[in-house]
């Protein structure tokens, strides 16, 4: 083992969290089924003419929810900015699970690296972007008289695991190959980091990118983030 | 009650009220306060506490202080707050009062969080505590009493209505013409307000239609509702549901009043579990209903005077009459304006929620109507239509605020003004 014990508690954080992530949304979702039902439906007219429509509109609402563009335009771009980017950001971490042959088969391992870099680093800024908003605004009348401190928490948890993010696709020596080695060896239970990590002090960063991770998943399913789901059953109560 | 009980009966209520959908609204808000102007008490006032989020918040605080685990080991986080605090008890009273139910907030908001509902729990917390509305509580009891003394009323209540049946023979030229009370099997029963304003127009409607009615001896309005005390909205709902059990009619006609048909319709039935055993219609689908039917015919209007129609939050957002009053708008005037905007996101008229109904919030409401006069103003309208009772209430208020020199009118009169006779 050639992790500092920093890194190393990190990493088996990463174990904790995920637990706790599942055993906590499983939590949720079975205080959401069991407390008592409504007893009407008191949704908002007009209301969509069959269960068809309905199922588009409430995907509509989750998504899109195109009312909120009138009512609070920049809310909405940023909000928008940030949901699509972090998703994107999501989708891209899936290439230290498995490196993303489909891709590099048709344009190459090198045009993957270079699009990996470009839109990493796209998303990872916008998402910043989108952070220092939701921040300035938070601090911001009237937005500071109905914040509590559990948005400037979660808030702060995202600046960092994005900044720390941009920071490692930005600077520093080390590869996707790299990183993807760390990652998997956390996934077989025997968490390394590799002679390329190891000798860096990009690990650094990494770690306390992880870290930050970490305690970002074990809070979200206590936490305000739960509407992740919980917006597709407010909507439906919208529509029906 | 000791204090200690009566935080514990606070406690209880807070529990038992959050259902399966006030629970989702107090897990997930995301306090990005996007409902912030979609809230023309916040709009108008600047004042963060009217901040639909803001009002929710409140709860949320007691919420998390009772039965969430990290809300218990870490209330500062959440800003948690005990039961009896006094500042936030006080505040509570203020924005669950005044929020005047038009849900503009919950076609706003990016979870549909739905304010009212909250707010509901609110004033049941309120309730237990001994800190109700008193002006509210005054008039659900009223009505109470009146339900339980009917007899006393129902003299003069006759009398009353025999006094106006020659003019609604005169007007429709119809000398068999009547206002029938406690009439058996008849097809609807008609449930006005108190005053002959929201019998009259009906009257002339329902007999120029033929219909085969008889009118409600209780008003339609339902002061418990506003309250927020289910167990008096039922007991004063129930005076009408058991009448027309009674009188076995087929159907239940509720008067322009926005609130008392949602009461019918939708509340009693969350109320006591079961549906009533007949048909609940709004007048104005009725109205719309007659005229699509032939039963009745309007006459159009050679007035070159602008008409307008204020979307009720309670007809139209809350109940889904959109399209009704327009069609029988356009039946009657060629100059017909609509507001901007209307419909599903129509302004609230500011006198909403048994507002107009309390003194000590005329200030606020009229204030906070500012809205709805410059829309109005905006039309140059001569006649604004409305569908509901508070919202004509706080209307004429604005007018005569905001000198907005017009004739503010129900669809029945309306209608009843230009039938073909
Ligand atoms: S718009 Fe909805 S989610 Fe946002 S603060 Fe208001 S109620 Fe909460
Ligand atoms: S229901 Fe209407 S008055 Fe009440 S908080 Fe929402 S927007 Fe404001």
């Amino acid at each position: 083992m050639n992790m500092d014990p920093f890194s190393f508690i990190v990493a088996i954080l990463v174990y904790v969290a995920v637990l706790v992530f599942i055993s906590g949304m499983t939590f949720k979702i079975i205080v959401w089924a069991r407390s008592p039902g409504m007893k009407i439906n008191l949704g908002m007219y007009p209301k969509p003419k069959n269960g068809f429509i309905r199922f588009f509109k409430i995907l509509k609402d989750s998504f899109i929810f195109p009312q909120t563009l009138e009512v609070d335009r920049w809310m909405w771009v940023f909000a928008m900015l940030f949901h699509f980017a972090l998703f994107v950001a999501l989708f891209g971490h899936f290439r230290l699970v498995k490196e993303f042959t489909f891709v590099s088969n048709v344009i190459g391992i090198d045009n993957l690296n270079t699009l990996g870099a470009v839109g990493g680093g796209t998303v990872g800024i916008t998402m910043l972007i989108a952070l220092v908003y939701y921040l300035f605004r938070r601090f911001a009348s009237p937005y500071k008289d109905i914040s509590v401190p559990e948005d400037f928490l979660l808030i702060l948890l995202l600046l960092g695991i994005a900044g720390l993010g941009v920071h490692m696709r930005f600077f520093g020596t080390v590869h996707t190959e790299d990183y993807r080695e760390y990652f998997q060896s956390i996934m077989r239970f025997k968490p390394a980091f590799n002679k390329a990590l190891a000798q860096s002090q990009t690990r650094w960063v990494l770690s306390w990118h992880v870290l930050f991770v970490n305690l970002f998943v074990i809070y979200f399913p206590f936490s305000k983030l739960v509407h992740v789901i919980g917006t597709f059953f407010t909507n439906k109560i919208r529509s029906e | 009650m000791l204090d200690s009980e009566k935080k514990e009966l606070m406690i209880q209520t807070l529990k038992n009220k959050v259902d399966k959908q006030i629970l989702y609204y107090l897990d997930i808000c995301a306090r990005c306060a996007i409902c912030r102007d979609a809230c023309h008490q916040y709009k108008i006032t600047k004042d963060p506490k009217y901040i639909p989020a803001y009002r929710a918040e409140l709860i949320r605080r007691l919420y998390k202080k009772y039965f969430s685990v990290l809300g218990r080991m870490f209330p500062n986080i959440y800003e948690a707050k005990e039961v009896d605090d006094e500042f936030l008890l006080s505040e509570l009273y203020q924005v669950a009062y005044a929020c005047t139910g038009c849900r503009r907030c919950m076609y706003y908001c990016p979870f549909s969080i739905d304010t009212l509902q909250i707010l509901s729990v609110a004033k049941a917390i309120l309730l237990s505590a001994g800190m109700g509305n008193q002006i509210l509580q005054e008039l659900s009891d009223a009505a109470i009493a009146k339900g339980e003394n009917i007899g006393i009323f129902k003299d003069i209540f006759v009398k009353m209505l025999k006094e106006s049946e020659p003019e609604i023979r005169e007007k429709i030229k119809d000398k068999n013409a009547e206002i029938p009370i406690d009439k058996k099997n008849a097809d609807v029963l008609y449930v006005a307000l108190s005053g002959m304003h929201s019998i009259l127009p009906a009257a002339i409607i329902f007999n120029k239609a033929k219909i085969n009615w008889t009118l409600s001896m209780f008003e339609a309005e339902n002061y418990g509702y506003f309250l927020g005390d289910s167990e008096k909205a039922k007991t004063i709902a129930d005076r009408i549901v058991k009448e027309a059990e009674r009188l076995n009619v087929k159907e239940v006609v509720i008067t322009e009043c926005g609130h008392a048909y949602r009461v019918i319709n939708f509340f009693y039935e969350a109320w006591t579990g079961q549906a009533p055993p007949f048909k609940v219609t709004a007048l104005i689908d009725a109205i719309s209903r007659y005229a699509k039917e032939g039963l009745i015919e309007v006459n159009k209007n050679s007035s070159s005077e602008i008409v307008t129609y204020h979307d009720p939050c309670q007809v139209g957002r809350n109940a889904g009459f959109f399209d009704e009053p327009r069609y029988l708008i356009n039946s009657i005037t060629d100059n017909f304006r609509e507001l901007t905007p209307n419909r599903t996101k129509s302004w609230c008229c500011g006198g909403g929620g048994g507002l107009v109904a309390i003194p000590e919030m005329d200030e606020f409401r009229i204030k906070t109507g500012e809205i709805k006069a410059n829309q109005i103003k905006e039309v140059q309208a001569g006649i604004v239509i409305s569908t509901c009772e508070n919202c004509r209430l706080q209307i004429n208020s604005l007018n005569e605020r905001y000198e907005l020199n017009i004739k503010v009118k129900s669809m029945m009169e309306f209608v009843a003004e230009n039938l073909k006779v």
